[in-house]
């Protein structure tokens, strides 16, 4: 392993960033790509097969990489390009697919949420009640409903990190 | 007018989520997003968040609600299709709460005061003796075959009727399962509105009932079933 990563590793990493233009980048997948090495090495032991196998592979991660940052991409223009500008078709298409995808993650997410975060959420961001209305029907006061929201969002975002994750490296 | 601000927070994107922000800082915001690249990005988590409440709104959810009746602190649950659960038992609304996390896992549940207000003004008038018959829909997709089988035969009984456990099961086409519908009726999650009280022993006594027999004789009592109820020392709950 040591060995491979001494003989191809600056090639490699040469290779991967030029595909990337983002030298950062492609030590990063070179990095990931020994520990998949070392997991899934190719039976043969000839140098020359090895060398194919690790271009092989470190191209198709460099390859993962450019179209996951192109749909990362692609969505924050939808989320973010219809507040000065108008929103962006072919971004709103990738959007409505992450959208079916992220869905019940999200639903799963609420229903993880504690008790009462749970219910000030729902009334406040799903129901669209006015505090005053949801302290009434949490039997708590506005201020205490109004922390429970918000409590419950940052919650949801932070236990959410992974599906925007998913969506590329930001 | 103040200098602009730059410092956009968590609870500001959270805010303009909502629709919390006043007119100003809203606008500020706005503008704000559309200059600074690297705010957009914080903010596209919460918008992404946000793209789900539509979806949210339109699928499955449990509401519950409490209320106070003769057998104690009350609670019902439902679903979109209708009523998943009737409970007297609970300690607790976190324990009556986390029943319906284990039973529905991957579905919030939401405290309510409005939805359920129809079950809660049946319930009180069945109670009050002036309602023999309930209109509302139950949902029993959660169950097995078998347990929905016997509760929608048990649902089929007028107000006022008992039948025996070995007629249910008769009903549903398994003759020789009456210790089962007894055990499937058991477990009922919506009692009093699937009226499993009104199932009864051949040999007339009342069979059992989950959480005590003084509530089957009080639900029987209610229904003027008072020729079932003998002379039986344990009393019904007082109803006023």
């Amino acid at each position: 392993m040591n060995e491979w990563s001494e003989r191809y590793g600056g090639e490699l990493q040469r290779h991967v960033a030029a595909m990337l233009g983002d030298a950062e980048e492609a030590r990063d997948v070179v990095q990931d790509l020994w520990v998949t090495a070392l997991r899934a090495r190719p039976e043969t032991g000839r140098a020359a097969n090895v060398r194919a196998w690790l271009y092989r592979v470190a191209t198709r991660r460099a390859l993962d990489r450019i179209s996951m940052r192109r749909r990362r991409s692609a969505l924050l223009a939808a989320h973010s390009g219809d507040l000065g500008s108008g929103s962006v078709p072919a971004a709103d298409a990738a959007l409505d697919r992450l959208s079916e995808a992220a869905a019940a993650r999200v639903r799963q997410g609420v229903a993880e949420l504690p008790p009462r975060q749970r219910d000030a959420v729902w009334l406040r961001w799903i129901e669209e009640l006015d505090y005053e209305t949801i302290a009434r029907r949490m039997g708590s006061s506005p201020e205490a409903a109004r922390a429970n929201v918000y409590q419950g969002m940052k919650k949801l975002r932070r236990d959410l990190a992974d599906v925007w994750r998913e969506e590329g490296p930001i | 007018m103040t200098g602009r601000r730059t410092n956009w927070g968590e609870e500001d994107l959270i805010a303009w989520i909502l629709g919390d922000l006043d007119a100003g800082a809203a606008q500020a915001l706005t503008e704000d997003l559309a200059a600074c690249p690297d705010l957009r990005e914080r903010a596209a988590e919460y918008r992404l968040l946000n793209r789900s409440a539509k979806g949210l709104r339109e699928g499955p959810v449990i509401r519950w609600r409490r209320f106070d009746s003769p057998f104690g602190a009350m609670r019902v649950a439902a679903s979109p299709t209708g009523l998943v659960a009737l409970s007297w038992q609970d300690e607790s609304d976190d324990a009556f709460v986390a029943g319906l996390e284990r039973r529905y896992p991957s579905t919030p549940v939401v405290g309510d005061a409005d939805r359920l207000a129809p079950a809660e003004e049946q319930l009180t008038e069945y109670f009050g003796r002036r309602r023999p018959r309930f209109d509302l829909l139950v949902d029993l997709t959660t169950l097995g075959d078998f347990q929905r089988a016997v509760l929608d035969a048990a649902s089929g009984l007028d107000f006022g009727e008992a039948v025996t456990y070995t007629e249910i099961a008769r009903r549903i086409g398994r003759p020789k399962a009456s210790r089962a519908v007894g055990n499937a009726l058991g477990r009922n999650p919506i009692p009093i509105i699937v009226p499993c009280h009104r199932v009864i022993r051949t040999d007339g006594t009342l069979g059992g009932y989950t959480g005590g027999l003084r509530y089957k004789r009080t639900l029987l009592d209610i229904e003027g079933r008072t020729d079932l109820l003998g002379s039986h020392a344990q009393t019904e709950i007082p109803l006023a």
